[in-house]
């Protein structure tokens, strides 16, 4: 009869939006980064810029997360590791590229033991440039993905390219 | 008619939503309190409401080897623990809905309950980290509930009854923070460690064994886990607040006296860093425990020479 989704659906989802706009659980993955990203990563979280006034708490257990923070380019090692993290997180679930490495395989493109940038292995949200980006670069990714939240846009679909995988 | 009014009690008010929203309150405070002294700006008030939510919303995952009865019901039984317990104590300032003589070992029975199901419910996960959390929180478990238990017992000795609602009204005319203060430091530090605040927080620590017990939870049952530790917050600083600091006897005071007590245990989540779990059983039972025994001693000697 009618396509629009009843009353009561409406406002559940708005309120499911609501809440998860304003409660972000973020888990920080290293999937073989010189470091440099996770030390402002950390620095994100230190009382300068405390992201917890937004909401945003790092958890250690993938099962409590909502948001998977990678860093650097995907080694062939690391790459299996990254999709298990990636699937033992629940829905719904969103994936944020930290740094330059982690968007193309930067200085490491080509290296024998790097497979490819992290969108080639999971689906990615968000990517925020730099080498490393600052802590506010690193805020604004997570508003823009609160942005991409609130309006609905469409999930992200992995670009599988990476072949002849190690197995360790 | 009775039959309504028991819902009512405990679902809706003092116990079910009320002590939730107001558990999530006394979190807010708590965390808040947390940043100021960090430093920090702190989460929003609707913090742990929009938390509680977003868990809602989420998928539950279910390992692959466990019992799935155990799995889902412990939460529930966590969150009924900690609501039923809210029954017999002076919640809000109010005369408790159920009163009956005993109801102290009742309510320390059900406030344990929570831990206890975290414990089983980390044991049931069978993953590493959960294991190791589950066996630090028993054994928490084990070290703080007999010097808390201890605690609580000094003022109920004082007022001859194992009643709350006569304890709590005992101590309106009396300050019992004065005459036993050791009392009282062991029971507020018994109630941190209770609750797995810092510097008692050996069961979770995130930077060695990810979550504790609850590493493999998500979603719903993790929801309920926190708001039974919410809840389990608010009935603890009322029992120790109506046991030592003068009694509750109406909805001003609680607020005061619980948030009063709720600042220091603040004061020293900031000041202290994390014990061991060895250094914990040992801080309580060769200290804690032995301190509140001399305590009850000379409560006893003092209660037969002097009537």
């Amino acid at each position: 009869m009618n396509n629009k989704p009843s009353l009561w659906k409406q406002t559940m989802n708005k309120v499911r939006t609501w809440a998860r706009m304003n409660s972000i659980g973020a888990i920080h993955f290293n999937s073989g980064s010189c470091n440099g990203c996770d030390i402002e990563i950390l620095a994100t979280l230190t009382p300068r810029y405390d992201v917890e006034r937004f909401g945003i708490k790092l958890h250690g257990s993938p099962r409590h997360a909502d948001v998977l923070l990678v860093t650097g380019p995907v080694t062939r090692q690391a790459r299996e590791r990254l999709i298990r993290t990636y699937e033992q997180m629940p829905e719904p679930k969103f994936v944020i590229s930290v740094g330059a490495c982690s968007i193309s395989g930067g200085v490491f493109d080509g290296c024998y033991n790097v497979g490819g940038s992290v969108d080639e292995v999971i689906p990615v949200d968000v990517f925020v440039p730099g080498c490393p980006p600052r802590p506010e670069a690193i805020i604004d990714g997570i508003i823009q993905l609160l942005g991409q939240l609130q309006g609905g846009a469409p999930r992200p679909v992995a670009k599988p390219k990476m072949t002849g995988e190690v197995s360790s | 008619m009775n039959t309504l009014t028991s819902i009512v009690t405990l679902l809706i008010f003092p116990a079910g939503i009320t002590l939730i929203l107001a558990g999530m309150f006394y979190e807010w405070i708590d965390r808040k309190l947390v940043a100021r002294f960090q430093n920090r700006v702190g989460p929003r008030w609707f913090q742990p409401f929009a938390d509680a939510v977003k868990l809602l919303a989420k998928e539950q995952i279910k390992p692959a080897i466990i019992n799935p009865y155990l799995f889902f019901g412990l939460p529930i039984f966590a969150l009924a623990g900690a609501l039923t317990a809210a029954l017999y104590v002076p919640l809000f300032g109010l005369a408790p809905p159920h009163s009956l003589t005993g109801d102290l070992v009742i309510t320390i029975y059900l406030l344990s309950l929570p831990t206890m199901c975290i414990g089983l419910a980390g044991w049931n996960t069978t993953s590493r980290f959960s294991l190791i959390g589950a066996t630090r929180t028993l054994t928490q478990l084990f070290a703080y509930e007999a010097p808390f238990l201890l605690a609580l017992l000094g003022p109920a000795l004082v007022a001859g009854s194992w009643q709350i609602s006569e304890i709590n009204g005992y101590a309106q005319n009396h300050w019992l923070i004065l005459t036993q203060p050791i009392g009282f430091i062991v029971a507020v530090i018994g109630l941190m460690g209770k609750l797995e605040l810092p510097p008692f927080d050996a069961p979770e620590a995130e930077t060695e064994i990810i979550a504790g017990a609850l590493t493999e939870y998500s979603g719903r049952g993790l929801m309920m886990f926190h708001l039974a530790k919410s809840a389990e917050l608010v009935i603890g600083l009322t029992l120790v607040s109506s046991f030592y600091l003068g009694g509750l006897n109406g909805i001003g005071s609680f607020l005061i006296k619980t948030i009063i007590l709720l600042f220091f245990m603040s004061i020293l989540q900031s000041l202290l860093t994390r014990l061991r779990i060895d250094q914990t059983v040992g801080l309580w039972w060769r200290f804690g425990a032995i301190l509140v025994l001399a305590q009850i001693l000379v409560t006893i000697l003092w209660k037969g020479f002097m009537p």
